[in-house]
């Protein structure tokens, strides 16, 4: 508590941005995961071995003996923008595999902790 | 409009479903090629599977011959079977029909001269160090490396310089699709795709691989691949998309095809014997429970081979044995002594702890001198590399070291059994790894920076490894003396499919480490503390034991040194000689699968094919596997399974809420489904699937086989790992049934939960029945669609015969 650090004033103002939660199998991580990084998210978080009621009737959550077939939930914050670049990519993804998207408003106070670095994305693949 | 690459990715990702993933060489996994289409109905995959990749769907008609000669098809099941579909031709009729209706052979490849010239530049970018003058600027990426060197290849279209092909990947794809609606792009990729599916197969494998030195070092994706190949497609002025883009994949048939019901009735023959045996065996055995404490337990692999040697071993004396996989539950990347770091799990789970193997702290002598050996070995061995690879010395280095390779050669050819033996003198001379390490079951945690996964095992993590064993096994009381965990793997030398012979629970290694480091878990005092707060009580007079059991020879060595043992030298002792006895009466059961040289002397002639280099059968692997039995072993202890059956340990009375069964149907038993396909498949089409005969095959780059000199990389099991000869089959192309000692409700909800696995029984990728302890072990089959019936109702709902 005793710190001497000297305190700017602090102004709470909320930025609006875009939050996108993906569910998919475990042997898609990898694929949404490439997408993220690509994208121009800032960063992203992952959870495992989700449980939970779906078309596909009730999905346990931990299976020792098998990581493919567990349930992996990411989600991201960043600009309408690079979100719906990530909406691209999976809205094909889904036309095969199992999987679900939500996109929602979100509010942050530090925005540039949500913005990605300049997009260079279209100069490789 | 310009692509965007976020869409394009997921169309690739969506196209490469269907090529299987392929494994490298040394960790050759077996896997179901047509992984890709286990969405879809049985016959309806191998139909579009045929379209796309030209294999064949069923097994040859010489091979129904075959089983209907040899009385594996029940001529009454048969009859029922076609008379349903209203075919009423005598058997031997249809068998002659068949056999005049099909193509000779399997299927041989079509010379495309594209698919040569991605031939070429693939196994010249996917080398892993066996050429001696590897392609320049890999490490751009594929698509980068052959656009620089292109204008240099002669056999190709004309490019005067790089420049004249599209800069980037997305470029070489923008430059191809552009003349095609987003909704095509997929058909077109998987035309490209399943063109060459070894190769496909293998870099989708090496995509996903995170800590992959060669991937790392020069990366490949499938978008390489298609950026590559439709850019050479469209210079040379081949076809882009597929003829019939809107018909693929197409259509299966409706109409039921006489190799279709041959399958079921083949398939059915077998099963219901083996049910009927089952049903036979659990009336025997209904109250015999064994109260009395055994003076060993050893639990082995679920792998078939195990079977054999677990019922001669049971015949030898007061011995319980069990199944479980024979990566023993520990979910590790096992470094060797040598430093080579290699996965030793399921090819569904990912490691989660690196061991290392470690001198032990009395065993610094051994292991010094074993160091010194060793480097004289590989001194000798990189002298002799350097000599034959150097263009000046080569001529030279053969006229003056011909006689000594000469002799080696022929002590190899025409003496591989002393070879056998002086192998063994060798080891006890100067003692192996084996002898003289430890693997690091603690937490290393200072050694974990030299990798991606933590170095040993946490408290936890030891405890919930032990638990899971003995759980899934239904095992919590009752522990003998001595328990050994017993690992598996073969031995042969001079064959690149060594791998396919070893554990397929440890991604194709032998299970040995594994089965150390769940030995050293459980006789961790903190371990068995915790497990006895858990229910599991493991008297202290207990000691658990690792082993490993040769599978090519069936001699089973222990880990140990029943000297140093307390209280337990005697039975560790008496099981060593029981092992040799029940290695005795393995050998002698299995050399009668073989074209014995002596057989007369069973043990001498599986010593000799473990040391014979020419030998290109050393043993039958997993050849014949046909069924998956999640029982406890005193239901199958009577009968002969012939070593055609998985077995797991269950007991359903130890799991009320399903959690341990629901574990071994979506790990072992998926497992067990990849093994049964990966042999369905390289049996019915050897060509196509399988990996041709080992005569004619070539090591490429260190990552695969090709036949002859080029060519698609091969994916599955060579000739010889599947047949006796041209004609005859070892392996019985059947497709894998599933028997659970279990309440009906309870494998009914574990299938409620687990889609994908009512998805294999849904599609026929796999049978499953149960049987019912709660309803006097009466057994009940699984129907496509969700619906039980009991076992005799079969014959009247033929409605699930043929698709």
């Amino acid at each position: 508590m005793s710190d001497d650090t000297t305190y700017e004033p602090t102004e709470h103002t909320l930025h609006p941005l875009k939050k996108i939660e993906i569910i998919v199998r475990g042997e898609k991580e990898e694929f949404v995961r490439e997408l993220l990084d690509d994208s121009g998210v800032s960063g992203y978080t992952i959870h495992r071995d989700l449980a939970g009621r779906g078309e596909h009737g009730f999905h346990e959550g931990r299976l020792l003996f098998n990581d493919r077939a567990g349930l992996v939930m990411f989600f991201a914050v960043a600009e309408e923008e690079v979100i719906q670049g990530i909406v691209d990519g999976l809205t094909p993804l889904f036309e095969k595999s199992s999987g679900v998207m939500f996109v929602s408003d979100t509010q942050v106070v530090r925005l540039d902790k949500f913005l990605g670095e300049e997009d260079e994305a279209g100069e490789t693949a | 409009m310009p692509i965007k690459r976020s869409v394009l990715r997921a169309r690739i990702e969506n196209a490469g479903e269907v090529i299987g993933s392929l494994w490298p060489l040394r960790t050759f996994n077996a896997a179901n090629p047509l992984a890709g289409f286990e969405d879809q109905p049985f016959d309806q995959a191998v139909d579009r599977a045929r379209k796309l990749f030209g294999g064949r769907p069923y097994p040859r008609p010489a091979t129904f011959r075959q089983a209907w000669e040899n009385g594996e098809i029940n001529p009454a099941l048969l009859t029922r079977r076609l008379e349903a579909h209203g075919i009423t031709d005598p058997p031997a009729a249809l068998l002659g029909r068949m056999a005049a209706d099909d193509p000779p052979g399997d299927t041989s490849p079509a010379d495309e001269p594209l698919d040569r010239l991605m031939t070429k530049w693939l196994a010249a970018f996917l080398d892993q160090g066996q050429a001696d003058w590897p392609m320049p600027n890999r490490e751009e990426g594929f698509y980068a490396a052959w656009r620089s060197v292109a204008p240099y290849d002669h056999d190709g279209p004309p490019v005067d310089s790089p420049s004249d092909l599209p800069p980037t990947l997305l470029d070489a794809f923008e430059n191809v699709l552009t003349a095609y609606p987003e909704g095509q792009w997929e058909s077109i990729f998987v035309q490209h795709l399943a063109a060459l599916p070894g190769w496909v197969g293998f870099i989708k494998w090496r995509a996903q691989q995170d800590d992959h030195p060669w991937q790392a070092a020069y990366p490949i994706s499938l978008a390489d691949y298609l950026a590559v190949r439709l850019t050479l497609a469209k210079r040379m002025d081949r076809a882009i998309a597929p003829d019939d883009a809107e018909e693929l994949p197409a259509n299966g048939t409706t109409r039921p095809r006489l190799p279709a019901l041959w399958l079921r009735a083949w398939e059915e023959s077998y099963r219901r014997r083996l049910l009927d045996d089952l049903s036979a065996a659990a009336d025997a055995s209904g109250a015999d429970e064994d109260d009395e404490r055994p003076a060993a337990q050893m639990v082995f692999c679920i792998d078939v081979r195990s079977e054999v040697l677990r019922r001669h071993l049971e015949a030898t004396g007061p011995y319980q044995t069990f199944g479980y996989a024979g990566f023993f539950g520990v979910p590790m990347q096992h470094e060797r002594y040598d430093g080579v770091r290699v996965k030793s799990c399921p090819p569904i789970v990912n490691p989660r702890h690196r061991i290392a193997e470690r001198p032990a702290p009395d065993r610094e002598t051994q292991a010094a001198t074993y160091d010194g050996w060793r480097r004289w070995g590989e001194a000798g061995r990189s002298l002799v590399k350097t000599l034959k690879h150097n263009v000046a010395a080569a001529f030279g280095f053969v006229e003056g070291s011909g006689g000594v390779f000469g002799a080696a050669l022929a002590a190899r050819t025409l003496l591989p059994s002393a070879l056998f033996r002086a192998t063994d003198v060798a080891d006890a001379r100067v003692p192996g790894p084996d002898h003289f390490c430890a693997p690091t079951v603690d937490r290393v945690p200072e050694a974990d920076a030299e990798g991606p996964l933590p170095v040993g095992l946490s408290p936890e993590a030891k405890v919930t490894y032990a638990e899971a064993a003995f759980r899934l096994m239904g095992w919590t009381d009752t522990f003998a003396p001595v328990v050994v965990f017993t690992g598996h793997g073969c031995q042969t030398p001079n064959n690149p499919y060594k791998a396919s012979l070893d554990c397929g629970a440890c991604a194709g290694n032998p299970g040995g480490p594994n089965a150390r480091v769940l030995a050293a878990i459980c006789n961790d005092p903190d371990v068995r503390e915790a497990l006895r707060e858990r229910g599991i009580d493991i008297p202290d007079d207990t000691t658990f034991v690792a082993g490993q059991h040769n599978t090519t020879t069936d001699e089973v060595t222990l880990f140990v040194d029943p000297d140093e043992v307390e209280g337990a030298s005697d039975t560790i002792r008496r099981l060593q000689a029981d092992l040799e006895t029940a290695q005795a009466e393995t050998a002698a059961e299995r050399v009668e699968h073989f074209r014995a040289d002596r057989p007369d002397a069973p043990v001498d002639e599986v010593q000799r094919r473990a040391a014979d280099w020419a030998e290109t059968r050393p043993e039958w692997g997993l050849a014949g596997n046909a069924a998956f039995i999640v029982a406890p072993r005193r239901l199958t202890r009577d009968l002969n399974l012939n070593g055609r059956c998985f077995l797991h340990a269950y007991d359903w009375r130890t799991d009320a809420d399903g959690t341990a069964l629901e574990n071994i149907m979506t790990g072992p038993m998926v497992v067990g489904e990849w093994i049964n396909t990966q042999y369905y498949f390289s049996t019915v089409d050897n060509a196509a699937y399988g990996s041709g005969s080992k005569v004619t095959q070539n090591v490429e780059g260190k990552v695969g086989v090709v036949q002859g000199n080029g060519g698609d990389l091969m994916s599955g099991l060579p000739l010889q790992s599947l047949r006796t000869d041209d004609v005859h089959v070892q392996h019985r192309p059947l497709r894998l049934l599933t028997l659970i000692q279990a309440p009906m409700g309870r494998v009914d909800a574990i299938l409620e939960r687990q889609n994908t696995l009512a998805q294999l029984l849904d599609n026929e990728w796999m049978a499953l029945a149960v049987m019912d302890p709660e309803q006097d072990n009466t057994i009940l089959r699984y129907r496509p669609g969700g619906e039980w019936t009991p076992d005799a109702a079969e014959s009247a709902a033929p409605a699930s015969a043929a698709g």
